[in-house]
């Protein structure tokens, strides 16, 4: 299972986010390879799970894996419920 | 890490900004003054945002800009800019506290955002830093959270 966190620049919210989806993760009681990337890297990058903000997520296109847009990227429990259905 | 970064120099409170736009000048004036930054880098970051969306609201009341370093970052650098009122970054996406992100490169900031995330994760936080009136207060409360543990 590999979880791609996406945002604009590859640096900044995406990491914060990376953080924010392993501790999700511990509290769900389920592993991952957790990893964050840019926009234009996540399109040629593959993964089971792509997961960011509205905005940018919804900009990756069809043929994905399974895509999870978060409106609060430091909410552990929306994180948390949109992610355990998909684990 | 972050108490090094966001000190009296680059630490803001405004009343109030007409735009997302003037509020993410504004907030990274002191990092051009300082020369941490180009002013290329502001204009990356608002392009950012137009390009693709407020997602940097990470949480409700927080947006933390930021482009990518090579668009004219000199030195690791944060600043932060508190409003009494709040600014539009998008529909429905009322922001208070504007935090820059000048990355040198991908790892050297990552202790400063790891203590950014433990005062963003706790909305009560994120409120008590909004309430503060004074530099000092802001710099206080920062170190009094990133201390926990």
């Amino acid at each position: 299972m590999k979880i791609l966190v996406v945002c604009g620049n590859g640096l900044g919210s995406s990491f914060i986010m990376e953080l924010n989806v392993k501790k999700a993760l511990t509290e769900l009681g389920k592993v991952a390879e957790v990893t964050h990337t840019d926009l234009a890297s996540a399109k040629a990058e593959k993964a089971d799970i792509y997961i960011g903000a509205e905005d940018i997520v919804n900009q990756l296109g069809e043929e994905r894996g399974h895509i999870v847009s978060i409106v609060n990227m430091m909410s552990i429990s929306e994180i948390k419920s949109k992610l355990k259905p998909l684990l | 890490m972050l108490t090094e970064l966001l000190t009296e120099d680059t630490i803001q409170l405004a009343n109030f900004v007409n735009t997302w736009q003037e509020a993410i000048h504004l907030a990274a004036s002191p990092l051009l003054k300082h020369n941490k930054i180009e002013e290329r880098y502001i204009e990356s970051m608002i392009h950012s945002i137009e390009k693709h969306g407020p997602y940097v609201v990470i949480t409700p009341k927080v947006a933390i800009p930021h482009a990518r370093h090579t668009e004219g970052v000199n030195e690791l650098a944060m600043s932060l800019l508190s409003l009494q009122k709040p600014v539009l970054f998008g529909p429905e996406k009322p922001v208070f506290l504007i935090i820059v992100l000048a990355a040198t490169d991908s790892a050297s900031h990552l202790q400063a955002l790891v203590d950014l995330t433990k005062i963003l994760q706790e909305p009560n936080q994120i409120d008590s830093i909004i309430a503060c009136q004074h530099k000092d207060d802001i710099i206080k409360e920062i170190q009094q959270i990133v201390a926990k543990e």
